[in-house]
């Protein structure tokens, strides 16, 4: 049933970042988080970001989704450069062609789960369509949890919600920051198989930052950076090829925060 | 990471300068308040002593008592042979006969009525005498005169000008010098002439006569000079040393700041209260948004009792520092404060304001006791922290709220309300305040459990602007706590106002009404100024009388006199006359046996006194002191009321004991067949001579008694207006830290799509929210209260219901919309909050 809905072109491009650089700080404590990244996201597939603490993943993310301002380079989602939008039109960029799943506090907490998901439709002052609204609800297991509030929910079902809502309004990508970072392997590992599930049979564009290679192990490819550039990729990753692949990539910098 | 830095930096920044505000503006208005009835009681003690510093004695009449209601009694004249039995007493070095009183000044046609005193007075050189000479001469000839600078200059009255002097007799007289007073131009308020004694004696209708004799004694007058004195004047007159004169005089004009003060400082502690809802408020925020570090600290050893001592130590500072900054600013408040006091038809002396090292302990020591009492609470919840709370995510959740709080909450709120009940159901009115303050304590303590409903109900209509709405009513929900206090604050300025308006609509509404029913003259003749015992020149109506168009002139007066210890106040009537002009509606007797010398009092007053017809009552006049007099009948209590007192005596019987010559009013009924305007313009001609003398219809002579109500009304309102603006900045104060408190939710809400307007009206519509719910308090309460109060006091007194609802509408509507004004600066900053930054949190 989920093959039918839209599919898109492996080859076709989803996000592209050209020479990326984005700089924190000012005068001698300058960081330069991005330092020229470059990277394509294939659309319809599962891509890991991963890398180092204080590799510049996180920052690179949130330049993709346009969350944030880059100082120079260039990102594309689709044809749309969003370096050249302005901030509120990121802002109506973010509500209608992207989907985020956070670490942890994916969820309003005054809203029900099914007002959650429905939040970027409703802040754009539309309705979800019930019909899509049944599918995710119960291809995700949580039919019996739309009149919840997320306290009333385990932390698996918060996510699972948070993966509905990143999913309701079809967007062309979606971005997800350790998304399991905060469940137990079991659950973990049943969100990873969802969001796959999404890539590979609803044609969903994920891009996933994390540093748990078993986590990076369910994707399609694994773009790995360290100290603000693209420095290897990884196709079909299995466990002990991302470890060797790290272990190259310990960055010998110490960076506070990332 | 350095910019996160930043911004919480900022955050603390902006904490604790709303923390401080809300004590800093309640410590301002306790500090101006008694920084003002300072200066105003300094500038009053000093006026009087430069007033009598160069004589020794006044030599005056005798009278039971020297001041009532801050008026000086009148005095009978000292006859012309007092001066030399004064001279030839054994020590006097000089004896200077004065003759003072009451004289407006005319110039250039046009009378200068002042706020305060038109004084006439009689031109004694310094040191003996407190004017001194600024320009020109003092006056050598019966014709003429000196005044104050400070007139002189507000009139362009220069030295040579002719000003007219109008007391009993009027004169032109030529201006031959300025005179100032001590260091001042004038007296506040007031006006200065000065002439010879001879002219004064003239204008004054004294004859012969002084108004007091001045005493300077003689180096060699030893200690029993006063005894020497005073047995040489006989009982008939009194010898007052300068400085107890002073004393009395800054007294009496005392007596009426006192009331100032005691309004004012009840406005400072309403508005302390609410200020300290908000300091509570403030630190129950921060101390849920810093539990994770108290976590920790407790984890790694700190106990129970060194985090209270840390919050309180914190509340320490913040009190400390803003009541430094609170007395500072109230010192620079006080002299505003007097301009809106002035504003309002209370004049105080204009003087450098003085501090005295009271004011500041007193503020001082309320702005920090405040402080650390409101941040009590929050500081023993602080303690409460768990260590384990350091591992959980969530710390935002409702803190549980005590059944015992809830109970407690409950029971109070119904005894309060019950209170309040009984006392409209007929239980003492006394009761009220202490009905009024449970029920506001209750529902303080309640307030957590009934306002996440009541958010709910009163933010459905919210819900028409979509998710900002709902996230706002459901914002508002959740926070229990920091919604309750908020809103009680600002509930609890609202209340203070809607029931000061209700109750003076009333008492307003009832004086016109009584008025209407029982004054049934066409016309009253009153002073424009509002002088305590009246003020119309006894010719006023000898001319009112003459004029054709008029049938009937029935004169009004006023006096003070004391039973027991208390000073009260009586009205004379001519008795022949006053039932042409008024319809009195008399339990027992008839008004008109006042004629024979007896009085009639008011049903009430013979019901507190246990007296009846027949009985006699002791009444002390400053002049005659003691006297018995009988009561020959009882009036209506309304109808008492529309004739100013409780007690009635005939013009006769007030002449006996009295030498006061003014009339209060002149109630006029015209000749049949004279219309109102011919009236009207013949009344105007007769009183062309007398500028301060003022012809009212019935609304104008409504609106002249009710006049005091409104001044006090509207000094009142504009002071709660300044609690209700910290209540204000309550909702601006808690909804910032709120959104501080929420920057992951925002963060969230911003990456899923939200657009900062949208953000910016879901701050708002939580303002607004909040500022609705406590007008629905506010309302219910402050009617409740007014209501009741009105009701209570209708029972035992002439007073009935007015609700003023176009007033009490325009006050709902305005707080609702001054909530969305104090939106605007949390709901800026939500929608400045960088999205990276919030997500990043945590």
């Amino acid at each position: 049933m989920l093959a039918t809905l839209e599919s898109r072109t492996s080859t076709a491009l989803a996000v592209q970042a050209r020479d990326v650089v984005k700089i924190y700080g000012r005068d001698e404590t300058t960081v330069r988080a991005l330092d020229g990244a470059t990277l394509q996201i294939e659309a319809g597939r599962f891509t890991a970001i991963m890398g180092p603490s204080g590799s510049g993943k996180s920052t690179m993310m949130h330049a993709m989704a346009g969350l944030d301002t880059i100082d120079s380079g260039q990102v594309l989602i689709g044809s749309t450069d969003i370096t050249a939008l302005g901030e509120k039109q990121r802002t109506l960029l973010r509500r209608e062609r992207i989907g985020f799943v956070f670490q942890s506090f994916n969820l309003v907490p005054a809203l029900t789960a099914s007002e959650n998901i429905a939040l970027p439709l409703t802040l754009a002052g539309k309705r979800p369509d019930p019909a899509w609204m049944a599918e995710l609800a119960s291809v995700l297991g949580i039919e019996q949890r739309l009149t919840h509030r997320p306290h009333e929910l385990s932390g698996g079902q918060q996510q699972r919600v948070a993966v509905a809502r990143a999913l309701i309004a079809r967007p062309e990508v979606v971005f997800a920051d350790e998304p399991t970072g905060n469940l137990d392997s079991r659950h973990g590992e049943a969100l990873l198989g969802i969001l796959r599930k999404a890539a590979h049979e609803m044609g969903q564009t994920i891009v996933m930052v994390t540093h748990d290679p078993s986590a990076a192990s369910h994707v399609d490819r694994i773009v790995f950076l360290a100290d603000g550039r693209v420095i290897d990729e990884l196709e079909d990753p299995t466990v002990p090829a991302i470890l060797s692949k790290m272990a190259h990539l310990e960055a010998p910098s110490t960076r506070i925060g990332e | 990471m350095f910019r996160l830095t930043i911004k919480q930096v900022l955050a603390q920044r902006l904490r604790l300068a709303l923390t401080l505000l809300a004590v800093v503006l309640g410590v301002t208005f306790v500090t101006g308040s008694l920084v003002l009835t300072d200066t105003s009681q300094k500038l009053f003690d000093d006026q009087f002593r430069t007033a009598t510093e160069g004589a020794d004695f006044t030599v005056r009449s005798a009278a039971a008592f020297d001041s009532a209601m801050g008026v000086e009694v009148e005095r009978d004249p000292l006859p012309h042979a007092l001066l030399e039995r004064v001279a030839g007493v054994d020590g006097v070095a000089t004896a200077a006969p004065v003759a003072k009183g009451q004289g407006l000044l005319e110039f250039d046609g046009d009378a200068i009525v002042p706020a305060g005193a038109s004084l006439l007075t009689t031109w004694v050189p310094e040191p003996l005498g407190a004017f001194s000479l600024r320009a020109g001469t003092a006056p050598n000839s019966p014709d003429e005169v000196v005044i104050d600078v400070a007139t002189a200059n507000a009139h362009g009255i220069t030295v040579g000008d002719t000003v007219t002097v109008r007391a009993e007799e009027a004169r032109p007289l030529t201006v031959v010098g300025l005179v100032g007073f001590g260091s001042a131009d004038g007296l506040p308020n007031s006006t200065v002439a000065i002439t010879t004694l001879a002219s004064a004696q003239h204008l004054l209708g004294l004859g012969d006569g002084f108004s007091d004799i001045m005493v300077v004694k003689t180096d060699a007058a030893g200690p029993d000079f006063e005894t020497t004195l005073t047995s040489a004047l006989g009982a008939s007159y009194e010898a007052a040393s300068s400085r107890d004169l002073a004393t009395a005089s800054a007294d009496a004009a005392k007596g009426s700041l006192e009331y100032l003060q005691i309004m004012l400082l009840a406005l400072a502690a309403a508005s302390l209260l609410i200020g300290a809802f908000l300091i509570a408020n403030t630190f129950s925020i921060v101390i849920t948004q810093r539990t994770r570090e108290l976590a920790v600290l407790r984890a790694a050893g700190a106990t129970s009792a060194q985090l209270l001592r840390s919050v309180l130590g914190e509340a320490l500072l913040v009190g400390i520092t803003a009541s430094v900054a609170g007395v500072g600013l109230g010192i620079a408040a006080a002299l505003g404060l007097r301009q809106v006091v002035g504003a309002f038809g209370v004049p105080l002396p204009d003087g450098d304001v003085s501090v005295t090292p009271r004011t500041i302990a007193i503020s001082l020591v309320i702005g920090i006791v405040v402080t650390l009492v409101s941040a009590l609470a929050p500081a023993r919840r602080a303690a409460s922290v768990s260590p384990i709370a350091a591992m959980r995510d969530n710390t935002a959740g409702g803190a549980s709220l005590g059944r015992a709080r809830t109970a407690g909450g409950a029971i109070t709120a119904v005894a309060g309300v019950a209170a309040v009940v009984t006392v409209v159901a007929g239980a003492p009115v006394a009761l009220l305040g202490l009905g009024a303050v449970l029920t506001i304590v209750g529902l303080t303590l309640l307030g957590p459990v009934i306002m996440p409903p009541l958010a709910r109900v009163v933010g459905r209509p919210l819900h028409v602007l979509g998710v900002p709405g709902q996230l706002a009513a459901e914002s508002a929900a959740r926070a229990p706590r920091r919604t309750a206090s908020t809103t009680m604050a600002l509930a609890l300025g609202l209340t203070l106002i809607m029931f000061v308006t209700i109750v003076a609509s009333s008492v307003k509404d009832s004086i016109a009404s009584t008025y209407k029913e029982v004054i049934s003259a066409d016309y009253v003749v009153e002073s424009a100024r509002g002088e305590m015992l009246g003020g119309l020149p006894p010719m006023v109506h000898h001319h009112l009388s003459q004029l054709d168009e008029v049938a009937v002139a029935s004169r009004l007066q006023y006096g003070h006199w004391r039973y027991g210890t208390s000073v009260r106040a009586l009205t004379a009537i001519d008795p022949d006359t006053i039932g042409e002009v008024a319809s009195v509606d008399m339990v027992k007797g008839a008004l008109a046996d006042v004629a024979a010398g007896g009085v009639v009092v008011s049903e009430q007053v013979a019901d507190d006194l246990g007296l009846d017809v027949g009985d006699e009552i002791p009444m002390t006049f400053a002049r005659t002191g003691e006297q018995q007099m009988e009561i020959v009948g009882l009036i209506d209590d309304q109808d008492a009321q529309a004739l100013s007192t409780d007690y009635l005596i005939s013009l006769g019987t007030y002449a006996k004991v009295y030498t006061e010559t003014m009339d209060a009013s002149v109630f006029l009924r015209t000749a049949p067949g004279v219309s109102a305007a011919e009236a009207h313009s013949a009344i105007t001609n007769a009183l062309a001579d007398f500028p301060t003398a003022e012809v009212r219809d019935q609304a104008a002579a409504i609106s002249g008694r009710t006049m005091a109500v409104d001044q006090i009304l509207g000094l009142v309102t504009v002071l709660l207006m300044l609690a209700l603006t910290i209540a204000l900045l309550g909702i601006t104060n808690t909804l910032a830290l709120s959104v501080i408190e929420r920057t992951r939710e925002i963060g969230l809400l911003r990456s899923v799509g939200m657009v900062r307007s949208q953000l910016r009206a879901l701050v708002q519509a939580e303002a607004v929210l909040v500022a609705v719910l406590a007008v629905i308090l506010g309302t219910a309460l402050g009617t409740g209260f007014g209501v009741a109060t009105v009701v209570a006091l209708g029972q035992s007194g002439p007073l009935s219901l007015n609700l003023p609802i176009s007033q009490l509408l325009l006050l709902m509507a305005l707080t609702a919309a001054a909530g969305l004004v104090a939106g605007i600066l949390p709901a800026r900053r939500a929608s400045n909050l960088n999205e990276l930054a919030a997500i990043a949190q945590g």
